[in-house]
């Protein structure tokens, strides 16, 4: 299904998700909106790879990296999610079925990798007792082109060579598998929004949370996240303007009551 | 930076330029020993070789200052390098300064700093461009990608430049001044409302776990779903993600999340019970 050159172009989409962190200054190239949409172009169906795109997008809408427990590896999970659920004209399911556990085991590969990377600073240090500049430049780009080519043959052989794997996999799904999948499918965008919430809320925020609940889930589709979002800024400004006066006048009762200890 | 007040400043525009465009590789050769530290100092290796010149022993003992363990949120990093490369300027002024206070202010910001990177890029700019995205991407519209990187990175390429522009010319005064006063935690407090807001509308709107059990009791047909829906709509999806999050705050793993919704997803599945 998948051509020699579609599989080299799909694993040099994965390689873009990856360069996305390591020298792109983490522009989001790895979200799965935009794998899809280039996955799309390759194997020609842009609006099933964007659509694609955008359920696995919600599915990991909470998959972000914070500090060095990073979590999954969305880059080229989207990418091979994707590129097998067009490939094999299937759905939601057979990507959900590759793109997760690819997700999954490219974050450990990585893992390794970044363990790896603990001895070239070694060299690091070296190189700066010896004061070789261009040394410490080339052990930088070195890690990125040795992450970059990880991805690439890996994404690489499991797209070309694993092509009859996958399409025996995906080709002799039962209907009771797809409906498993369906489940799983249903329930996984959960922890991306659960992620979210561990990021933001404390026990402060609930008022909030439920104030953008509540409309989305009575009026449904006809309030857009772009009309949401212009409520919640204008709930977060008017918090603001509370807030500062209240500091305002803190600061001026707190300077009151300095003159007043020097009366007394 | 021809409005520095550093009068000695020989760092030209193009050593600015260089630390700017290198910051974006900052993640480039990221470890578990010393994290982001080799980029960083890639990052501001132009100015620091401008302002120690000839002096070897100089540039040395900054570049051993500077391969120091370092990790934050990327976009503020820049601010940091700021400080960084003025104060590295004002050691090689002043023989009296202490250099090793570069090190404690850089990892006295790290933490702060990568609090308020967090809430804003991950849990607003990030929430922000890849809603649109989604809003669009579902209707097949090939503006979808475009718009999710324009609205991501705006902020990302500014937050870069002006921190770095600020980091060097304000210094930590800067971050002091809005510690004092309180604003900075009122800044984040009020990005967090936003998210806030945002994620409850995400739960409603994007999430969508259905019942589709029916009964049949003689004549009458029952839809557990349409009991569901009057209690209030967008139940189960609400119940789900306050699960996960219970289950997050409970301190469990990520990937053992990720098992349990699988085997738990798929039961559900196939017996019936739950459906998209």
């Amino acid at each position: 299904m998948i051509t020699l050159w579609q599989a080299v172009l799909i694993a040099l989409v994965a390689v873009l998700t990856e360069l996305d962190g390591n020298i792109f200054g983490e522009n989001k190239m790895r979200e799965p909106i935009v794998t899809g949409f280039l996955v799309g172009l390759i194997l020609g169906d842009v609006t099933k790879g964007l659509v694609l795109g955008a359920q696995m997008q919600l599915m990991w809408m909470g998959a972000t990296a914070i500090g060095p427990t990073a979590g999954l590896d969305i880059g080229t999970g989207g990418t091979v999610g994707a590129a097998v659920a067009i490939a094999t004209g299937t759905g939601l399911e057979s990507a959900i079925m590759f793109g997760v556990p690819v997700s999954v085991i490219m974050q450990f590969v990585n893992t390794l990798l970044m363990a790896a990377y603990s001895g070239v600073m070694l060299e690091a240090d070296k190189a700066i007792e010896q004061l070789k500049i261009a040394k410490l430049t080339a052990l930088h780009w070195m890690c990125v082109l040795l992450s970059a080519i990880k991805t690439f043959v890996l994404i690489f052989m499991l797209m070309y060579l694993g092509g009859d794997l996958i399409d025996a996999i995906v080709g002799g799904l039962p209907d009771w598998v797809s409906a498993g999948l369906n489940g799983i499918a249903a329930l996984l965008p959960c922890l991306g929004f659960a992620l979210l919430m561990s990021i933001i809320m404390d026990g402060s925020m609930w008022p909030y949370f439920i104030l953008g609940f509540v409309p989305a889930a009575f009026v449904g589709f006809d309030l857009n996240m772009v009309g949401m979002a212009a409520v919640a800024v204008a709930i977060a400004l008017i918090i603001w303007q509370i807030r500062s006066e209240q500091q305002v006048v803190a600061a001026q009762t707190v300077a009151v009551a300095d003159d007043d200890e020097w009366e007394d | 930076m021809a409005e520095t007040t550093q009068a000695a400043s020989q760092i030209t525009k193009r050593d600015f330029r260089s630390a700017f465009w290198r910051s974006f590789t900052l993640m480039g050769s990221f470890n578990y020993e010393r994290m982001q530290s080799l980029g960083f100092l890639y990052s501001i290796m132009k100015p620091l070789r401008r302002i120690y010149g000839d002096d070897e022993e100089g540039l040395r003992a900054a570049l051993k200052r500077h391969i120091a363990a370092f990790n934050m949120t990327c976009a503020p990093s820049t601010f940091v390098m700021g400080i960084s490369i003025a104060m590295e300027e004002s050691f090689k002024r002043d023989k009296e300064l202490d250099p090793s206070t570069v090190n404690s202010i850089k990892v006295s910001l790290m933490g702060p700093l990568s609090g308020i990177g967090d809430t804003f890029f991950w849990g607003i700019f990030r929430v922000l461009a890849c809603s649109l995205g989604v809003a669009f991407a579902q209707q097949g519209n090939p503006i979808a990608p475009f718009i999710l990187l324009l609205v991501f990175n705006i902020p990302n390429v500014l937050v870069r430049w002006f921190g770095l522009k600020l980091g060097y010319t304000q210094g930590s005064a800067f971050l002091e001044k809005l510690e004092k006063n309180g604003q900075m935690k009122l800044v984040t407090y009020c990005a967090g409302i936003i998210g806030a807001v945002s994620i409850g509308t995400m739960i409603a709107m994007w999430v969508s776990i259905s019942c589709p059990l029916t009964f049949t009791i003689g004549e009458m047909t029952i839809t557990i779903q349409e009991y569901l829906d009057q209690i209030i709509p967008k139940f189960l999806p609400l119940v789900c993600t306050l699960a996960v999050y219970g289950c997050l705050k409970k301190g469990m793993k990520t990937t053992a999340i990720i098992a349990g919704i699988c085997v738990i997803g798929f039961v559900l599945g196939v017996t019936g019970l739950v459906a998209m």
